[in-house]
């Protein structure tokens, strides 16, 4: 199994997996995360743009369906994206052929990413109570050193997540695609859905659900009249 | 680089160490530090027990730590008694949680990446993306900026400051603005995916859509947005995979 990229690329992409893995919740929040980012950027290190941006619209309509609060367990679409991204900049195929198989290979990703992030947690809570009686004295030294231990680790999980994604980027090329829209219908029907159903969920039923009714009903006359 | 500036640098990186037995309370205690440092000299008996205070346990949202952090740290040089400072740390998760969940989550990060998506699909481009990066990054900077400058200046009149300040007042506009501005980006951004798809695909598409959100409505234990996505994209790949 071997990636189409040089090893350049290879590297550049895994630096910013990683960097857009601990943007989620370690540092520093800058919004890089967000999958239009990291698939813009990713298509742009793996030599297309236009192609990164796509994945990264589609996922980013998943990720609307997330509100990052407090203790929450939500997907990771950080690594996911850059690796989605990846696969659709290297992927021959028409962009239509390309779209369902990057979305599968993304929300895979961004599950798994997800189920890390409580391992993570755990494994930070676990190193504070180790350390209680230090903390409980004052010692700045030991909460500098846990601080940026916890750093470190989330950095390995952003990296082995980035990393495996790759690996799996060369399983997916594999993979014989069609040009039929009928995968791509359903990875764009899906990501709607999402992403109405969060905004929805959000605006509850209060006056702010009627601006969201308002919204989808004018996107929905522009999105028929620019076709 | 002054104290304040050290530890606003120190507030990005709030949550690297969160945890289920302290949430942000060892991220509070590294960015509080800076500030902390002139007690050394001026009251070195509560210097340790600031320390200690200053990484138990918090949580609010990060973009609003600041206002906290500058607080705790004012309350601590005013030589305010430990008890009350403990009680001011839990008085200030939930309101601060709760305004910046409604500002950040729920309005300007929804409103801004919304305009970003529209923006790409109107044919703007990467520019686009370039834009909202700086645009939220340069509020988010100022808000940090603010709420550390306010914390330290009010300290225990922190409550107040935030009351009186424009953090409640924005978050009722950007609600809606945002619900708006979501509603919008989500058929156009369907629209620009399938450029160059046959007549009737943006209908087939949009009922997927309809019949997804039915199910989350209906079975929201058991229906989730990536669950639809993986289950209908998989079959979809399979479909045509067995069935050429």
């Amino acid at each position: 199994m071997t990636l189409p990229f040089d090893l350049s690329i290879v590297l550049g992409l895994l630096g910013w997996g990683t960097l857009v893995g601990l943007d989620l919740v370690s540092v520093p929040q800058m919004m890089i995360s967000r999958p239009l980012v990291a698939g813009t950027i990713a298509g742009a290190i793996a030599g297309d743009v236009a192609s990164g941006m796509r994945v990264g619209l589609l996922l980013e309509l998943f990720a609307l369906d997330v509100l990052a609060v407090g203790a929450a367990r939500y997907p990771d679409y950080g690594p996911a994206t850059v690796v989605a991204a990846a696969y659709a900049a290297a992927s021959p195929a028409a962009w239509q052929a390309v779209l369902g198989p990057a979305a599968l290979l993304g929300l895979l990703l961004a599950r798994l990413g997800g189920w890390t992030m409580p391992y993570l947690r755990h494994a930070n809570a676990r190193v504070v109570q180790l350390h209680s009686a230090e903390l409980a004295t004052g010692d700045l030294g030991r909460i500098e050193a846990i601080h940026w231990l916890s750093l470190i680790r989330d950095a390995v999980r952003s990296f082995a997540l980035t990393a495996f994604g790759l690996l799996l980027v060369a399983l997916w090329l594999r993979i014989p695609t069609h040009s039929e829209w009928l995968p791509a219908v359903a990875a764009v029907g899906a990501a709607m859905a999402a992403a109405w159903n969060g905004s929805i969920r959000t605006a509850g039923r209060g006056f702010r659900l009627t601006w969201v009714e308002a919204g989808a009903v004018a996107g929905l006359i522009w999105a028929v009249w620019t076709r | 680089m002054t104290s304040r500036i050290r530890a606003l640098l120190r507030l990005f990186t709030i949550q690297a160490s969160w945890n289920y037995e302290r949430m942000q309370g060892i991220g509070m205690g590294y960015a509080a530090a800076p500030l902390l440092e002139g007690l050394k000299s001026t009251a070195p008996g509560r210097y340790a027990d600031a320390v200690a205070r200053s990484a138990e346990y918090f949580n609010c949202h990060p973009f609003l730590a600041g206002v906290a952090v500058g607080a705790l740290a004012r309350a601590e040089e005013d030589g305010v008694p430990g008890p009350l400072i403990q009680r001011l740390r839990t008085a200030l998760c939930g309101p601060l949680g709760a305004l910046g969940d409604q500002v950040f989550w729920a309005g300007l990060l929804p409103a801004l990446m919304a305009l970003t998506m529209i923006a790409v699909a109107g044919g703007v481009g990467a520019w686009a993306v370039v834009s909202f990066l700086i645009v939220f990054n340069g509020l988010r900077l100022a808000t940090a900026w603010w709420g550390l400058r306010t914390g330290l200046e009010t300290g225990l009149q922190v409550a107040g400051a935030i009351q009186r300040s424009w953090l409640p007042r924005v978050g009722p506009w950007l609600g809606p603005a945002a619900g708006f501005l979501v509603g919008f980006a989500v058929p156009a951004s369907g629209g620009y995916l399938l450029e160059g798809a046959p007549a009737g695909t943006l209908a087939s598409t949009l009922g997927t859509a309809i019949v997804g959100m039915v199910l989350f409505h209906r079975l929201p234990a058991m229906v989730t947005a990536l669950r639809y996505g993986l289950t209908l994209v998989a079959a979809a790949l399979l479909w045509r995979w067995l069935v050429p």
